[in-house]
């Protein structure tokens, strides 16, 4: 019934629309019938034709209104007025140039900003991971609650218990990556290889495009090896030829055929991955329950929820425990969404934006409500005529937020296109951040443009709509444009003061952040980061058997670089000296009492004795350590000394590593105290720190080389010099530590620049917006002016007084911004180092600037106030 | 004036539109004096609710409506009920008695 009612319903709108004149034309009958018959009956009472028609017509009312009130209830009438306002709109638009433009260029500006970190957000924070069900995948790790260190990594052995016990994942898989070498070619080659569990494809959910899985034999000790390509290393390295199926990839001594290809949207673990190698289960290295190397990621069952998972894996590993009280029972599970892991912290950098942002698209609207406000005043007349002429003020209101509506649309159109070319700036800016290449245009985003378009239209056409109808017919026709100073006026100054105060408070924060990579730039590092190169050589974990052989392998290459011209000094270290690392050991002092109160915890990074050297950390007390064939030689740093040797030197005492690697550890003496580095970060105050001396902390360690000269300038001697001592393997990851450097500031630096940007933008419409009210305001006070000047005031008089009216609401708005700017301070702390977010130095100068723009946008106004010509202003009318 | 004017419910005036059409096929004027003279002058339609009443009505599938000549031989516009129309006013009357008796029962409690 109700769809047989709505289906009528359709068909009428449909015949209305496509049959409107004889629609008209039969209302029109209609109702001329019924005067004519209502004027018949009045005859029949004795009244006279004449007379008979005017009781019959006043009786009906006005005959264009009632058919009017018909025409509103008809079916498809929305439709029709629709495309009867947006005619209109479109005419009166074309009618308006100069109007047209600037609105729809401040309108696309605000959208398409908005857009384009939408967009980014979206891509990155909201939609699900690129993989089947992306949101039941869960990164798993296993950590130490009562020691402070994070290790994150899991053994083999346990990720099978927790595979075979648990009953919330579908699958549980685990991976490792790292560089290698393939040695096939004529050249070895880096290659990134990712050694996986069992389960691998499984847990993702995506299937090889050629060829297929590991088979379960392949996953299991004794039996074949097998690999899976990426879909850039396919096209690489074989041309996209399907032949390379069954192919051998030589790594290592070992021949390895490929059994898959993977598509090229997937990229996992990261977008570097190569290779897929399978750890088969049951091999010797994986049957420890202290060997922890794999990063966990599982996949939920259908509608468990992460609760469920903590609590059922919390209680497997209980279990665990029981049954292997050394070391589970010291193990916990900690469960978190793949999608946070990934994506990390960025969050927070792009809902700041997105705020700064949002106000841009205030200030945009603001700004097109003044225009509006302004432009309906010379309005006033068409609006008269057509509240004179029967149209209800719904209908002249409807009408008036039909043309903001296409001035949004066009606006919110032109903005899609300039969010899609920003969308794509940003992904070369930030190509560091993660899932950047998600970012594109959908569905999604043009739906969000059309919203943001529907509420740009009622934020700033609605108020000046309903303004500009209130008055209705009582602005009458007869008034014409009557000098009025109204409180229309009083309303546009607000907006821009409404205006300058976001302007100031975007601005406020942009300079905070300016200000807090000046001081970055300022900080002394306590190394010398320049003249470094650094690069990777090609090694296998497996080379950990032969600790000995390593250390001295890489001693070798130490050695001849050293002895290189135009190098002065080599090093190798395990992490980047000024790039975050965090890792926290526990450590206990062996002639110290242990106070179970004051832990002992340090930043512990393994060097090379010549680190110290290279970097040139200075030397404060006691000797540089020395590589120990037996024991181990430590450095810690003043801060470490200072901290927990308040006393005495802390040379000569020995430490001794605690927890999970205590066994890996000899108890260490320390050497000597070198200068507080920011090993950390440059903005990172330097923790306390301990160094352990190793040249080969890992196979594949960073090598530090100081040079003489720029540091790319040794590339290729160092390259050509490691190509005849190390002819089985490659080199890779050249580049200068400043680089690391500035790379590990990127998120920093690209939040600092959108910020200023959007600051930049929001002051120069709040400019225009100033400009464009002041010089309406000039244009509507004419008569006025003409009148003062012909009764004797100064031309300069009359410039400081629009000036000064400028200037006067700008201060205001300076002022109420930051009020805001100190008020939602709390929202940059965290992003600043080395600035208050209520830096007077910071606010002030923005202040001054605002004020000079302000001074520059009022000024010509304010001039061209001051050059009215009386007698032309006053014969104006 | 003993005449109530009154603004109608619109469902109200669709129920007195749709009982003055029971009888037979009216054009707009003689709707508007059947209401008056079948509610003895309480209620006075006009033009104004009528016509988009009727318009609506008729989209409804309620009424249908033909052209053809008056009393006085002008072109009227005539209308007329139709099953469902039956089927609503029925449906109308009966929700229409339930109300009244309610608010009747309410006002008396």
């Amino acid at each position: 019934m109700r769809l047989e009612r709505m289906v009528e319903r359709m068909a009428s709108a449909v015949r209305n629309l496509l049959r409107r004149p004889q629609v008209d034309a039969e209302l029109d009958e209609e109702v001329r019938g019924y005067v004519e018959m209502l004027a018949d009956e009045k005859m029949t009472r004795g009244l006279t034709q004449n007379e008979a028609r005017r009781e019959a017509k006043m009786e009906l009312g006005g005959v264009e209104q009632v058919k009017e009130q018909t025409r509103e209830v008809r079916a498809g009438h929305f439709v029709e007025t629709l495309w009867r306002d947006l005619q209109y709109a479109a005419r009166m638009l074309r009618k308006n140039p100069g109007f047209t433009i600037v609105a729809v260029l401040t309108l696309a500006l605000g959208i398409g900003a908005n857009t384009a970190v939408f967009s980014a957000i979206d891509a990155i924070l909201l939609r699900p991971l690129p993989f089947p069900d992306g949101d039941q995948l869960m990164q798993v790790s296993q950590y130490n609650p009562k020691v402070k260190s994070p290790n994150p990594f899991v053994a083999p052995i346990r990720l099978e218990d927790w595979n075979r016990m648990n009953s919330t994942f579908q699958a549980l898989t685990g991976y490792y990556a790292e560089d290698d070498s393939e040695t096939s070619g004529a050249l070895p080659e880096k290659i990134t290889i990712a050694f996986v569990s069992p389960r691998f494809l499984q847990v993702w959910g995506v299937a090889p495009e050629l060829g297929r899985d590991f088979s379960p034999e392949e996953e299991r000790v004794g039996g074949a090896p097998a690999a899976l390509i990426s879909n850039r290393y396919w096209r690489r390295r074989f041309g996209e030829n399907p032949k390379a199926l069954g192919k051998q990839l030589r790594i290592g001594k070992a021949g390895i055929p490929i059994v898959g290809i993977m598509p090229s949207s997937f990229l996992f673990p990261d977008h570097d991955v190569d290779v897929w190698l399978t750890v088969p289960i049951g091999a010797p290295y994986t049957e420890s329950r202290d060997n922890t190397w794999y990063t966990v990621v599982g996949r939920l069952k259908k509608g468990v929820t992460l609760a469920q998972a903590r609590a059922n894996l919390g209680t497997v590993q209980l279990q665990l425990g029981k049954q292997y009280p050394k070391p589970d029972a010291d193990i916990a599970v900690n469960i978190q969404p793949l999608k946070n892991t990934i994506v990390g912290d960025v969050g927070r950098s792009f809902w700041m934006l997105f705020g700064a942002v949002s106000l841009l698209l205030l200030i945009a609207c603001t700004n097109i409500a003044a225009l509006l406000l302004a432009r309906s005043s010379h309005r006033r007349h068409e609006i008269s005529i057509r509240f004179a002429l029967g149209a209800s003020q719904r209908a002249i209101l409807r009408q008036l937020l039909t043309e903001t509506f296409l001035l949004a649309l066009v606006g919110a159109a032109l903005g899609l296109v300039m969010a899609d070319a920003g969308a794509k700036i940003f992904q070369r800016l930030a190509a560091d951040l993660p899932r950047v290449g998600e970012i594109h245009l959908d569905a999604t985003i043009v739906l969000y443009t059309l919203v943001c378009s529907v509420v740009v239209t009622l934020l700033c056409g609605f108020f000046p709509a309903l303004r500009a109808t209130r008055e209705g017919i009582s602005a009458s026709l007869a008034q014409t444009s009557a000098v009025q100073v109204s409180s229309r006026h009083r309303l546009q100054w607000l907006l821009v003061g409404v205006q300058v105060a976001l302007a100031v408070m975007l601005l406020a924060g942009a300079g905070l952040l300016v200000r807090s990579f000046e001081e970055l730039a300022r900080v002394s590092p306590g190394f010398e980061p320049t003249h470094i190169l650094t690069f990777h050589i090609s090694a296998s974990y497996a080379e950990t058997a032969d600790m000995k052989g390593l250390t001295h392998r890489i001693d070798g290459i130490l050695d001849s670089l050293r002895a290189l011209p135009g190098i002065s000094e080599t090093a190798t270290s395990a992490t980047l000296p000024g790039v975050p690392s965090e890792y926290a050991q526990e450590l206990k002092i062996v002639e110290g009492p242990i106070d179970p109160n004051h832990k002992i915890t340090a930043d512990s990074r393994s060097v090379s004795p010549d680190y110290f050297a290279t970097m040139q950390i200075p030397l404060l007390d006691g000797e540089v350590c020395r590589e120990q064939t037996g024991g181990l030689d430590v450095m810690v740093n003043r801060s470490f000394a200072n901290t927990y040797f308040p006393q005495s030197s802390a040379v000569g005492h020995h430490l001794q590593v605690l927890g999970a690697l205590a066994k890996f550890y000899p108890t260490a003496m320390i050497r000597g105290i070198v200068g507080d580095a920011r090993e950390e970060g440059l903005n990172h105050a330097p923790e306390p720190t301990v160094y352990f001396c190793f040249s080969a902390p890992m196979p594949d360690p960073y090598y530090l080389v100081r040079t003489h000269n720029l540091p790319m300038t040794m590339a290729e001697t160092v390259r050509k010099r490691l190509a005849q001592l190390e002819p089985g393997r490659s080199v890779f990851g050249i580049s200068p530590l400043s680089d690391h450097l500035s790379e590990s500031f990127s998120e920093n630096r690209l939040r600092m620049f959108l910020l200023a940007f959007f600051a930049a933008t929001a002051i120069a419409l709040a400019c225009i917006g100033l400009y464009g009210t002041l010089s309406y305001s000039v244009a509507v006070r004419k008569r006025e002016i003409g009148l003062r000047i012909a009764l004797g005031a100064m031309r300069g008089q009359i410039a400081t007084l629009f000036l000064f009216k400028g200037l006067g609401v700008c201060a205001l708005g300076c002022a109420a911004g930051l009020a805001l700017a100190i008020g939602f301070s709390r929202l940059l702390a965290g992003m600043l180092y080395g600035v208050s977010p209520t830096d007077v130095l910071t606010l002030s100068a923005v202040v001054v600037m605002v004020l000079a723009l302000a001074a520059v946008a009022s000024l010509v106004p304010a001039v061209r106030a001051s050059r009215v010509n009386p007698m032309t202003a006053l014969r104006y009318e | 004036m003993t005449r109530v004017q009154m603004e109608l419910l619109q469902g109200t005036l669709d129920m007195l539109i749709m009982k003055a059409l029971a009888l037979g096929e009216m054009h707009g004027l003689g709707i508007s004096r059947r209401i008056e003279q079948i509610t003895k002058g309480t209620f006075q339609v006009k033009p104004g609710s009528l016509f988009p009443a009727l318009h609506r009505m008729e989209e409804e599938g309620w009424l249908s409506a033909s052209w053809g000549e008056s009393e006085n031989n002008r072109r009227a516009k005539y209308y007329q009920l139709t099953k469902t129309g039956r089927r609503q006013l029925e449906t109308e009357t009966q929700r229409w008695g339930r109300i009244s008796l309610a608010i009747a029962n309410a006002l008396e409690a």
